[in-house]
């Protein structure tokens, strides 16, 4: 496979430019950058705005992306975090704020048709479920929602989740099942689970020191296409790996617990405040030191070709 | 002691004297002070008592109230609310009823008031209500009257 033996290179092809602030975050629309569907992503900022941007489908660039759509006029402080439903028809936007913005996607247009409030202060990620009919958020108020998407746009709010001692940092569903993992300022890693269909959630594991887990700030976590495998990053300056049992869990059994498979130490000398691993088993990593590191996995461990 | 001149005795009961006055002075000052602990104690006591009693009876007061009205609306018209929000309208009356008013060292009470904030608060974000327990509720619009 030719990611081990070539030199991976990260090169900017492009640099968009519109917002008056930082930007904090961005994320691909789901349904599109394939079947000729061009690629659209949403970027939001401290600007109070989401920005919509679109690849044009150009002969000569591979990539020429235009500026399509502004939401604004909505949040009233800072868009921290953003994401798209699977179907990429809505996309969710959480403010600092405190409050969650469901927009929809028509057309060329974007409307607001509901605003999720319940949080006491800044809300820091959202996100959705494989199916699209769970939404999670967190926030520095140290819970977790969950919401239920009902029927012309109306969401219930599930349950509301306490465990956390401080701010939590991000909330990812699992990319198959409905397990919610919530990561924060108090170190560690929460997975939450419902009891059966009652709408009792509640945290079946966290991950944290006695577990091998973080020493400081988790800010991030993601998980590998197979769902078996989940890397985290965090402020003490390290990744690190974890794994699940990879049969799939009966709907009786109990929940499948996930342990420490491996750290990653030494590639950054500042937080790592940002990790993702790609569909194809790439895991990037963006830091404080300014470096993005990019890493596979070889025969024995993780291997690391890198990029800045 | 051993080696006193002349009158050992008396000097050493003076000695003595001097010593069991301090020791003295001690025990009754202990005894009076803790006396007048035991009482300001019970005060103050009953003053944190009848504090945080009034706290905690008029937050679960303001529950119970929430609940009545919502099982009201709902009496009036049975399908005001969601399946969902009807059940944790349910829940919240359960813990309300199993709140230990006569016992309040009882461990429970701290994790059932947690539990009923939470379920306020996941009843009124999915109606929409920006009522909010602080002590005094607020005048509010309630919307969920209105569908």
């Amino acid at each position: 496979m030719d990611l081990l033996e070539g030199n991976l290179e990260l090169k900017e092809i492009q640099k968009l430019e519109g917002h008056t602030d930082r930007v904090w975050s961005v994320a691909w629309n789901p349904a599109t950058g394939a079947a000729g569907i061009p690629a659209m992503f949403a970027s939001c900022s401290g600007d109070k705005t989401v920005r919509i941007w679109q690849q044009t489908p150009s002969a000569r660039c591979s990539a020429s992306f235009e500026c399509k759509a502004v939401l604004e006029e909505t949040h009233n402080r800072t868009v921290r975090s953003c994401a798209w439903s699977p179907s990429g028809k809505l996309l969710a936007t959480a403010s600092f704020d405190a409050t969650t913005a469901i927009w929809e996607h028509i057309g060329d247009d974007f409307e607001c048709v509901s605003t999720l409030e319940g949080h006491e202060n800044e809300v820091k990620s959202v996100s959705w479920n494989a199916s699209g009919s769970l939404l999670a958020t967190c926030s520095r108020d140290k819970s977790v929602w969950i919401w239920e998407v009902q029927p012309g746009n109306e969401f219930e709010c599930v349950a509301v989740l306490q465990g956390h001692t401080q701010d939590v940092k991000m909330v990812k569903w699992h990319p198959f099942m409905d397990v919610l993992f919530s990561c924060s300022y108090d170190n560690t890693v929460k997975v939450w689970a419902e009891d059966g269909d009652t709408d009792d959630w509640h945290c079946v594991q966290t991950l944290g020191e006695p577990n091998n887990g973080h020493t400081s700030t988790v800010w991030a976590l993601s998980f590998n296409s197979t769902g078996d495998k989940m890397v985290t990053c965090s402020d003490d300056l390290t990744l690190k790996i974890w794994e699940t049992d990879s049969r799939i869990p009966q709907e009786t059994d109990g929940y499948m617990p996930w342990r420490h498979l491996s750290t990653l130490t030494g590639y950054h000398d500042r937080t790592i405040f940002s990790v993702h691993w790609s569909s194809e088993g790439v895991i990037a990593s963006g830091a404080a030191d300014d470096a993005i590191r990019l890493f596979i996995e070889n025969k024995d461990g993780l291997d690391m070709p890198e990029g800045r | 002691m051993d080696s006193k001149p002349a009158n050992p005795k008396p000097l050493e009961d003076i000695f003595d004297s001097s010593v069991n006055l301090e020791e003295t002075h001690f025990q009754e000052g202990y005894k009076d002070g803790f006396n007048d602990g035991l009482v300001l104690g019970k005060q103050e006591g009953r003053e944190v008592g009848l504090k945080l009693g009034f706290e905690v009876g008029e937050e679960l007061g303001f529950y119970r109230g929430c609940v009545d009205v919502w099982n009201a609306a709902n009496r009036v018209d049975s399908s005001c609310f969601s399946s969902r929000v009807q059940k944790n309208i349910r829940q919240m009356e359960e813990l309300i009823e199993k709140y230990p008013f006569l016992d309040p060292e009882n461990e429970s009470v701290q994790e059932i008031m947690d539990a009923l904030r939470s379920k306020f608060r996941a009843i009124s974000a999915t109606l929409s209500l920006k009522l909010e327990y602080d002590g005094y509720p607020k005048s509010t619009d309630v919307k969920d009257l209105e569908f």
